[in-house]
C-alpha cells in the first residue's frame, strides 16, 4: 500500500477532504480555520462547506474542503477524499466516515483509542491520526469540545504546517465570532498542548471492499403530500441527536412510580415503556433509548419522583453500532 | 433659508412629473460624513457569501438603515451586519430587525421613499421573500431603485420544507418586477452587491434589485475574497449615483402609489416596462465601468467559458456554483466524446437577456438547459432559452433538464449524464422535453 501525499495532491492537482461530526461540535470552524490556514499558501484556492439539515444541536453534520493551486471551480460534494476526519465517534454509528476514501489515504479520528486500534476498528488502509480531543478540551476550555485538539491533527496530518501558523489561524477565527479574551486564551493552551497529543501510524486494514459508498437506488416511493415518514423518529434514529456521552437513565429500585404517566405524555418520541398495572393503572419500567431518545430531557423535568435522570455514558465500540459497508 | 428682512424665503423647488421637489430638505453630505470606512485599503480575506454581501453593504455610506429578519440561510448576513454595527458605539448606521418579512419590505417602501438618495438593503429567503410579496409587487412598480433584496435562494416549492439552495424562491417572483441578478462565488457576491444599486438607481430605470446567490452552496461556503477600500467603492458608486430627479416623501409631495383607473393603469404598466429593459442597455456599460475602475468583471448577462469557436457541439445553460462542476468535466467529457462543449452561467435572470443569450447560443447544435429550480413545465430557464432561440430560421435542439432541485449535489457523473443526454439529442435519437437527474442517473 502507497501513502497518499495530501502536500503532493494540493501542489499537483486538488486536495479534498471531508469531516464528520454533529451539530455543535466545532467541525465547522475546525475546518473554517483549516482553509484559513491552507490559504496562508499565496497561491492557493480553497473552497469549504458544511452541510447540515435544520435538524437539532446534535444531528450529524459534515464539512468539505478543496484545495489547490489551480481554480476550484467543481462544487459538487466531495466523495472521494484523501483526507477524512471524525469529529465525533457516536456520528459513526450512521455513517461511514471514510467512505470512498482511497488506500493510501488519511484519516483523522478524535477519540481516545490508539491509531492501531481505530485502524482496526474502522477497518482503515493508510495513515491513522488520533487524538483525545475531548480530553484535552475538558482541561483546558472546562468542556469535552474536540474540535481544537482535531484541527491541530488535521494540520499535522496534512504536513508542512508551522506551528504558530496553526495556532494563529484558529485564533483567527475565534476572534471573527468576537469570543473574550480569556477563552481565546485557553484555546491556545488548548492548541499548544495538542501538538505533543497527536498520535499516529500507518496501517492496512481495509478490504477492496470496505468503505464503498452505495450507489444511489432512487429515492423509493414517497407518500402522497409531504407528512413524510421521513421525519418520524423511527426513521430519523434521534438518539444520535444526544449529547455525546450521555443517556437517559431510569431507575426504579424501590418501585416508586406514581403510575402519573406525565413521562408517557410529555415524551416526543414515545419511547417511554410501560406496563398495565392493578394498582397504580400503568407502570412505567424505562425507556428505548437506544435508537430514538434525543435526551430532551421532558421526562427528567416532569416525573414526580426524579426516577430519570441523565447520566454519563462511555461510548463502546460495538461492532453493531459501526456499520462500516 | 430667510432673508434679510426676516421674512421667509419661498423654498427652492421645482415641478417633476411625480409632483414638486424641495432640493434643500435633505442634506446628505453629514449622512456621508458620518460614514465610518470598514476597510481603509484593498485586503484579501476569506469569507462565506453572505459575509461578503454583508461587507459590500457596510461599506456603502448610501447604507445607513438595515432592516431585516433573520431566515435560514440569510441569517448571517443580518448578524454580520448587526455585529459590525454593535462593534462600532459611534457609527449612525442602524440595524432595524423587524416582526417579520412583510414588515421590513413594508419599512422599505417608507424609508425608501423618504430618502430616494440612499440605499435599503435586506437580505432574505425561500418563504422569507414570498412573506413580502404583497409589498414586493408593489416596490417593484414604484420606481424606488434604491432598495435592494438580497435573496439567498432557497428552495420555495413548499413542502416539503428544505433549507437547501435552489433558486425556485427567486423565479417564483419573476413578474415582481425586481432587477434579479445571480452570483456564484464569494467574489462575484461582493461586486455584484456593489454594482446592483447602481443599476436600479440610474435615472432611466428607476427599479428595485434583487442580487441573489446560492442558500449554503454559497452562502455557507469559505473562500478567497478582495475587498476594496470604502473610498473606492464610494468613489465609484458615486460616480454614477447622481441626486434622484425625483421627490421623496420628505423633499417632495410624492406619494408611494395611486390607485388609478383602467385609463391609466396600462400606461403606467407599459413606462414601468419600458424603464425595465433599459436594464439590458445599462447593465453592460455598468460593469465594464465596475471593471475599468477595480480590474475585475463587472456585471454580465452571463459567465461564458468555451465559446471559443461558437459552433460548438454542445451548448450549456445553467446557473450558480453548480456551473463549477461543468466547468470541471467539460473538456475531459468533450475528449472521450469527440465533441466541443461550451456553457453559460446565466446572472441577469430578469429582464431575461434574450438576444444576448440568442447570438450566444446561435450556432450551437445541441443546447443543453440545466434547471435548479421546481417548475410545472420544462423549466423557467428552458422556456426562456426555448423564447430567446425562437426567431432562428434553425435553431438548435433544446434538451431541458432538472438537477439540484432542493440543493441536491450536482455530482460530476450527473453532469456526465445529462451531457450525453445532449449527445444522444445531437445524434438524432428522440429526447423527452425534460428529465431529471440525480447521482449519474436519470429519475
Amino acid at each position: 500500500m502507497n501513502t497518499l501525499d495530501p502536500r503532493q495532491l494540493l501542489r499537483d492537482s486538488v486536495l479534498e477532504l471531508r469531516g464528520d461530526g454533529k451539530a455543535g461540535g466545532g467541525l465547522v470552524l475546525a475546518f473554517q480555520s483549516l482553509a484559513n490556514l491552507l490559504l496562508r499558501d499565496p497561491e492557493a484556492q480553497v473552497q469549504e462547506w458544511p452541510f447540515f439539515s435544520s435538524a437539532r444541536r446534535g444531528a450529524n453534520i459534515r464539512s468539505f474542503l478543496r484545495v489547490s493551486r489551480r481554480a476550484v471551480t467543481s462544487a459538487c460534494e466531495v466523495t472521494r477524499p484523501t483526507v477524512v476526519l471524525l469529529m465525533d465517534e457516536v456520528a459513526a454509528r450512521t455513517v461511514d466516515f471514510a467512505h470512498g476514501v482511497p488506500s493510501g489515504g488519511t484519516f483523522v479520528l478524535n477519540t481516545r483509542h490508539t491509531p492501531e486500534a481505530a485502524a482496526r476498528h474502522f477497518k482503515l488502509s493508510g495513515r491513522v491520526f488520533t487524538i483525545s480531543g475531548d480530553d484535552v478540551g475538558t482541561k483546558y476550555l472546562k468542556a469535552p469540545i474536540g474540535n481544537v485538539s482535531a484541527y491541530v491533527a488535521m494540520a499535522a496530518a496534512i504536513g508542512g504546517m508551522d506551528h504558530d501558523d496553526v495556532v494563529d489561524s484558529f485564533l483567527k477565527m475565534l476572534k471573527k465570532r468576537r469570543i473574550p479574551d480569556l477563552v481565546l486564551g485557553r484555546n491556545r493552551d488548548a492548541l499548544l498542548a495538542s501538538f505533543d497529543a497527536v498520535r499516529t501510524g500507518t496501517f492496512d486494514c481495509a478490504e477492496a471492499s470496505d468503505h464503498q459508498a452505495a450507489p444511489f437506488a432512487g429515492y423509493g416511493e414517497l407518500p402522497v403530500g409531504c407528512q413524510t415518514p421521513l421525519r418520524l423518529s423511527e426513521k430519523n434514529r434521534t438518539a444520535d441527536f444526544a449529547p455525546s456521552g450521555f443517556r437517559l437513565r431510569f431507575e426504579d429500585p424501590n418501585d416508586a412510580c406514581t403510575g402519573c404517566a406525565h413521562c408517557i405524555t410529555n415524551c416526543p418520541e414515545g419511547i417511554i415503556r410501560f406496563v398495565p398495572d392493578d394498582q397504580i393503572g400503568v407502570k412505567v419500567l424505562g425507556a428505548d433509548v437506544s435508537q430514538f431518545c434525543k435526551l430532551c430531557q421532558e421526562c427528567v423535568a416532569v416525573c414526580p419522583e426524579n426516577l430519570f435522570k441523565s447520566a454519563p455514558f462511555e461510548e463502546h465500540w460495538q461492532e453493531e453500532e459501526v456499520p462500516v459497508s | 433659508m430667510s432673508a434679510t428682512d426676516g421674512t421667509k424665503a419661498p423654498m427652492r423647488h421645482f415641478t417633476t412629473p411625480s409632483g414638486e421637489i424641495y432640493p434643500d430638505v435633505i442634506d446628505l453630505e453629514p449622512v456621508r460624513a458620518a460614514h465610518h470606512a470598514l476597510y481603509e485599503s484593498r485586503e484579501e480575506m476569506t469569507a462565506d457569501g453572505n459575509t461578503a454581501a454583508a461587507i459590500a453593504t457596510l461599506q456603502m455610506w448610501r447604507c445607513v438603515i438595515y432592516p431585516g429578519f433573520p431566515i435560514t440561510p440569510s441569517t448571517k448576513w443580518i448578524e454580520t451586519v448587526a455585529a459590525r454595527i454593535a462593534s462600532d458605539p459611534t457609527t449612525k448606521k442602524r440595524v432595524k430587525l423587524m416582526e417579520a418579512e412583510h414588515a421590513v419590505a413594508d419599512y422599505m417602501v417608507g424609508a425608501a421613499s423618504a430618502c430616494r438618495d440612499l440605499i435599503f438593503p435586506t437580505a432574505t429567503s425561500s418563504v422569507g421573500l414570498d412573506h413580502m410579496t404583497e409589498t414586493t409587487r408593489s416596490l417593484g412598480a414604484s420606481g424606488l431603485g434604491n432598495v435592494m433584496i438580497i435573496d439567498v435562494y432557497r428552495a420555495t416549492a413548499n413542502f416539503p420544507l428544505c433549507i437547501e439552495g435552489d433558486p425556485s424562491d427567486t423565479l417564483a417572483h419573476r413578474d415582481d418586477g425586481f432587477i434579479q441578478i445571480a452570483a456564484r462565488g464569494k467574489q462575484q457576491i461582493y461586486d455584484t452587491v456593489i454594482q446592483a444599486p447602481v443599476l436600479g438607481m440610474h435615472p432611466e430605470i428607476l427599479t428595485p434589485t434583487m442580487p441573489g446567490y446560492y442558500g449554503i452552496k454559497d452562502s455557507h461556503r469559505n473562500a478567497r475574497l478582495v475587498v476594496e477600500p470604502d473610498a473606492e467603492v464610494n468613489t465609484w458608486m458615486d460616480k454614477w449615483l447622481a441626486p434622484c430627479a425625483l421627490p421623496g416623501l420628505l423633499n417632495g409631495d410624492t406619494a408611494f402609489g395611486n390607485c388609478v383607473t383602467s385609463r391609466h393603469f396600462q400606461g403606467f404598466k407599459v413606462s414601468q416596462k419600458r424603464r425595465y429593459e433599459r436594464v439590458l442597455e445599462f447593465l453592460p456599460r455598468i460593469g465594464a465601468s465596475f471593471e475599468n475602475h477595480f480590474g475585475r468583471p463587472g456585471l454580465a448577462f452571463f459567465d461564458a467559458v468555451g465559446f471559443e469557436d461558437p459552433s460548438v457541439d454542445v451548448a450549456v445553460v445553467s446557473m450558480g456554483p453548480d456551473f463549477g462542476t461543468f466547468e470541471a468535466v467539460r473538456e475531459g467529457w468533450g475528449r472521450k466524446n469527440s465533441l466541443s462543449t461550451a456553457g453559460i452561467a446565466m446572472r441577469l435572470l430578469s429582464p431575461f437577456p434574450r438576444d444576448a443569450v440568442r447570438e450566444r447560443l446561435k450556432k450551437a447544435k445541441v443546447v443543453l438547459v440545466v434547471n435548479q429550480a421546481h417548475h410545472m413545465g420544462r423549466g423557467h430557464l428552458t422556456l426562456d432559452v426555448v423564447d430567446a432561440l425562437s426567431d432562428l430560421s434553425s435553431p438548435p435542439k433544446v434538451v431541458g433538464a432538472f438537477a439540484g432541485m432542493g440543493g441536491a449535489d450536482v455530482s460530476e457523473p450527473t453532469w456526465e449524464r445529462m451531457l450525453d443526454q445532449a449527445k444522444h439529442a445531437l445524434e438524432g435519437h428522440p429526447v423527452p422535453p425534460y428529465a431529471v437527474f440525480h447521482e449519474g442517473m436519470t429519475l
